[in-house]
């Protein structure tokens, strides 16, 4: 039904039908030729002035050596720089082939995808669509089958490899071909190819292997491997590209160990605790502590309250105790009374008898103190009576205690106002005079006494603080406070640490007697005790 | 006169064009480039009136024989157009250019290939209605209903039994425990793997139990015995995955040191080590049709070997993130790959790609499918999707508690497989337990409405 159908002829055929006619009659011409017609280069002795320049010049020989020309046949010879670069190739539809790179080494019928549509979804099929049914059952088998024994040798070579020597396998029987030269049939060749035969016969055997033969070749060579077979083509795109935000998210901070340091690097503390997750806890309590708080407050309220309520109990017990008491008081008051207002006829008796109970119950007391003082002494003997304990108290104990000195002197001693009481007005009283030491009539211990009883140092105690030499040091002259002159009077060896000289000047007599005339003051005594200012002389004084 | 009943809708712009947008989305979402179907009468009438505006002068002449016979003989316009597809015209017109699912651009066009007739020419009929978006099948939701504890680590790989009575699982606590399954009462316990154990299998042909651990050991349990009757050595890392061929008796190993290998069960020969990966390899699986082994890397490539060979079939590059997840479709001839990104279907045998499924935006660490269609991914942050396997719609996200004594953190799920009845789900997580999932009876479909928006406006990233 085209438009060309209807209408007449057109008389004049244009440039493109042209063509288009003999491109049409040349496929008609060579679809129907057996053997196409090629240039042939003239025959050998005819080729005198004759020079191949193109590649059909050739025909399908080689160059020719007796024409002195560059040949190139085939392009073979020519001097090419090599590029890897693909020729251009085109499919049988006239299309380019630009998967040609994907490939490369490989055969032709690998499925390699490579085109955009190979990506692209394809429409969804009915379950149903034979499309996408499974071959069938032979199919299957039959891949099964051949995978199989082809499994089957690969293992079996694998393990006759690993298997020992064993006879020689048995060769399957000679196979016999007939061949005939197809190419050259109508050749005479004679009697020098092949006997003048047009036909040969074949017997093919297989090649016996030694059993015993050690491996032919070494495989112990380590030669690098082959180059890999060309990559399939990405069939997804590009990944996308990462921002800086994105990367930034991702980085991770380098850990800073609180425990070991290996290179002793010198880290900041906020750095060393960074990682510690310090901000990222929340502390959590326990409710458990605040309901311990709690339980502790109301237990410390019951107990005040309980505590409370037995005092003010207790005290209501007492009070009614008291007032028992206080009646009981009344009324033994009341009968004493009436007994003595009303009842006296027979409380004489009572009343004698009263008394003589009151000295009884004091003399059982007493006797009653007696025997608890005794017993005590003799149960607890370390427990001293009053008596025991002051005897050995310090005489300053006893001065502050006010209690009279244990150790009186054999002598008695009296009060030296109650001598000469008869004297007068200035006799005993001496006038308020201060100085005047007159209480005691002779000196406590005496002088003498004193000296003996003030420490001295022995030998024995002090080895550790003065070493062995005590005696060298007690007599060294080192230490001597006073250089006298040489030829000058030593004095007297000292008796103790404070050394009494013998008195010079006659002062001990002269104060004895001063004391002895009652103490009335001599201005030129006195005066004369105060110029002399010997420090020991004030010492004594 | 009528009274409209309802007012007109005044609409935004935005909404206008976006409606007329997916109306003609509805309309071309099948063939982007196949034409518009020709309609027969409105072609007629264009023709008559072009005929008669600007040919009137030169109808009455002769149309001549030549002219008729140059027509047909030219197969293709001179001008190298596509020819519309004509009403009417002769059976052996033939259109260039159109072939679904086009295999490969290296594959040579034939002449079967490249011409492909046009159905509805043959028979007559009008063209075609165009396919509207697929609706995907309604699918109960999947509810929790036991809880399994006993493991005293992770919880790393699980197996099911094929008689459906027992099923196996493989925990960082470096024993595999035999549970039943009906009860979920633990039945046997072994020991044996220095370290974590990463993938246990159960053969369909005979009593054998594999195990495989992160101490480079893969063994063989004979299950009359209890004990450890083979170990396959030569992997140099940790073995993380492992799975049996259905059909030959061959074990397929992957591991940590970017090989998967290759093993004969009965003589313990490593037959062949499937090399090409850059990175670890963290799944594997087997099946007996073409490719024969799938594996999915860390390097983010999925490749398709040939087992006869040894050597990589196709290399699928189109995840962006490590790949650690594969499941094969129990029906189709089909299997998913599972990435942080987006979880990919893709066609066997060579790797087309199908359809994304996006939404779990996680660490997918397994994935499970059913016969009915029904695709469960599970998460390293404790989530399961469960998806429509034809259209890719999300019915259902689930993210189970942990365990008591368990901290939040701690669930994940490492492996995930349906029983062999295919209604029960058993998922393996990181809180110790196992947990079993089944079908939830009550569910109709107007209680969990299908809310399915597909994405039209948006553009795809790939």
């Amino acid at each position: 039904m085209s438009l060309a159908s209807f209408l007449p002829a057109p008389t004049q055929l244009s440039q493109d039908q042209l063509e288009a006619e003999e491109r049409s009659r040349l496929q008609r011409s060579q679809s129907t030729a057996l053997v196409s017609t090629r240039r042939e280069p003239p025959p050998y002795g005819f080729r005198k002035s004759w020079v191949p320049r193109s590649l059909e010049d050739f025909g399908d020989g080689g160059a020719f050596p007796e024409i002195h020309v560059a040949q190139f046949p085939l392009e073979m010879g020519r001097k090419k720089r090599t590029s890897n670069a693909l020729a251009v190739q085109v499919d049988a539809e006239g299309k380019i082939k630009y998967d040609a790179i994907a490939r490369q080494g490989q055969n032709k019928d690998k499925v390699i995808f490579s085109k955009y549509t190979d990506m692209l979804p394809k429409e969804v099929l009915n379950e149903d669509d034979p499309e996408l049914q499974k071959p069938d059952e032979e199919a299957v088998q039959e891949l099964t089958e051949k995978t199989r024994s082809a499994l089957e040798k690969q293992v079996s070579q694998k393990i006759a490899a690993a298997m020992p020597v064993r006879a020689a396998d048995k060769l399957a029987p000679a196979q016999y071909i007939r061949y005939e030269d197809s190419q050259n049939i109508n050749l005479n060749k004679g009697l020098a190819f092949n006997s003048g035969a047009k036909q040969r016969v074949i017997r093919m055997v297989e090649m016996q292997k030694d059993p015993m033969e050690p491996p032919r070749f070494k495989i112990n060579k380590k030669i690098p491997r082959g180059p890999p077979s060309p990559p399939a083509p990405v069939m997804h795109s590009p990944s996308r590209k990462m921002t800086v935000k994105e990367q930034q998210e991702w980085k991770i901070p380098p850990c800073i160990s609180n425990w070991k340091n290996a290179k002793g690097y010198t880290i900041p503390l906020d750095k060393r605790l960074a990682a510690d997750g310090r901000g990222l806890q929340t502390v959590h309590i326990n409710e458990n502590f605040a309901k311990l708080a709690e339980a502790l407050y109301i237990a410390d309220r019951k107990a005040r309250e309980a505590v409370e309520m037995r005092a003010q109990v207790e005290k209501k017990m007492a009070q009614k105790e008291k007032e028992k008491k206080e009646e009981k008081l009344r009324e033994l008051a009341k009968m004493a009374r009436d007994r003595r207002a009303g009842i006296k006829a027979h409380g004489d008796k009572g009343g004698e008898d009263t008394e003589v109970r009151e000295r009884d119950e004091i003399r059982h007391d007493r006797r009653k103190e007696r025997q608890h003082d005794r017993n005590i002494s003799r149960a607890a003997p370390d427990k001293r009576s009053k008596l025991q304990r002051d005897q050995d108290r310090d005489i300053s104990e006893l001065i502050a205690l006010g209690q009279p000195n244990p150790r009186t002197s054999s002598e008695a001693q009296y009060d030296q106002r109650l001598f000469n009481q008869n004297k007068g007005m200035d006799s005993g009283f001496a006038g308020g005079e201060d100085e005047m030491y007159n209480v005691y009539d002779q000196p406590f211990r005496g002088g003498r006494d004193m000296a003996q009883n003030i420490y001295r140092p022995t030998k024995s105690a002090d080895k550790d603080m003065y070493g062995d030499d005590l005696d060298t040091l007690m007599q060294s002259n080192r230490f001597v406070p006073d250089r006298e002159f040489s030829g000058a009077d030593h004095g007297p060896r000292r008796d103790g640490p404070v050394q009494f000289e013998e008195d010079p000047f006659g002062l001990d007599k002269f104060l004895e007697e001063a004391k002895q005339h009652g103490g009335s003051k001599r201005a030129s005594t006195s005066g004369r005790s105060k110029d002399y200012d010997h420090e020991k002389k004030r010492r004594k004084e | 006169m009528f009274v409209l009943l309802q007012d007109v809708q005044k609409h935004s712009v935005h909404t206008l064009v976006f409606r007329s947008l997916k109306r003609t989305h509805d309309m071309f979402v099948s063939d982007h480039a196949k034409a518009v179907a020709l309609d027969d009468q409105s072609y007629k009438m264009k023709m008559a009136v072009k005929m008669r505006a600007e040919y009137k002068p030169v109808l009455h002449m002769p149309v001549l024989k030549e002219g008729r016979e140059r027509g047909p003989l030219h197969a293709s316009d001179p001008y190298g157009q596509l020819g519309y597809p004509l009403p009417g015209a002769l059976p052996h017109y033939l259109v260039t250019g159109t072939h679904p699912y086009p295999s490969a651009p290296g594959v040579a066009l034939t002449a079967e290939t490249q011409m492909q007739k046009m159905p509805f020419l043959n028979s007559g009929l009008l063209p075609r209605k165009a396919p509207t978006m697929p609706k995907p099948q309604w699918h109960p939701p999947w509810k929790l209903y036991r809880v399994i504890s006993g493991h005293l680590g992770w919880v790393r790989s699980i197996a099911v039994e094929p008689g459906n009575q027992w099923f196996v699982t493989g925990s960082a606590d470096r024993t595999i425990k035999i549970w039943d399954l009906a009860s979920g009462k633990l039945k046997l316990s072994l020991t044996g793997h220095i370290s974590t154990v990463r993938g246990v299998a159960v053969s369909t042909r005979s009593p054998y139990l594999f195990s495989c651990g992160e101490d480079k050991q893969v063994k063989c349990w004979d299950l009359e015995y209890n004990k450890v009757i083979r170990h396959y050595h030569g992997h140099l890392s940790a073995v993380y995955d492992l799975d049996l061929h259905p059909t030959i008796d061959v074990l397929v190993t992957c591991s940590r040191d970017a090989t998967a290998r290759v093993w004969d069960i009965r003589s313990k020969a490593n037959v062949h080590t499937l090399s090409g990966h850059t990175n670890t390899v963290a799944t594997v699986k087997c099946q007996s049709a073409e490719p024969q082994v799938v594996t999915g890397s860390h390097d983010t490539t999925i490749r398709l070997w040939d087992l006869v060979a040894g050597k990589t079939r196709a290399t699928l590059t189109n995840h962006k993130k490590s790949v650690r997840a594969l499941v094969l479709h129990p029906r189709q001839y089909t299997f998913a790959s599972g990435s942080p990104d987006n979880i990919k279907q893709w066609k066997c045998p060579d790797g087309n790609f199908i359809q994304n499924l996006s939404g779990h935006n996680a660490i997918i660490n397994t994935l499970a499918v059913n016969s009915d269609g029904v695709l469960v991914s599970g998460a390293d942050n404790g989530t399961i999707h469960m998806w429509d396997w034809r259209t890719g719609y999300n019915f259902q996200r689930i993210h189970a508690a942990v365990q008591p004594g368990s901290l939040d953190s701690e669930s994940g799920i490492f492996a995930c497989v349906f029983d062999q009845s295919e209604s029960r789900l058993i998922t393996a997580e990181a809180d110790k337990t196992i947990k079993v999932y089944k079908e939830d009876d009550t569910a109709t479909e107007e209680s969990h409405p299908v809310n399915w928006k597909p994405e039209i406006l948006k553009r795809k990233r790939f």
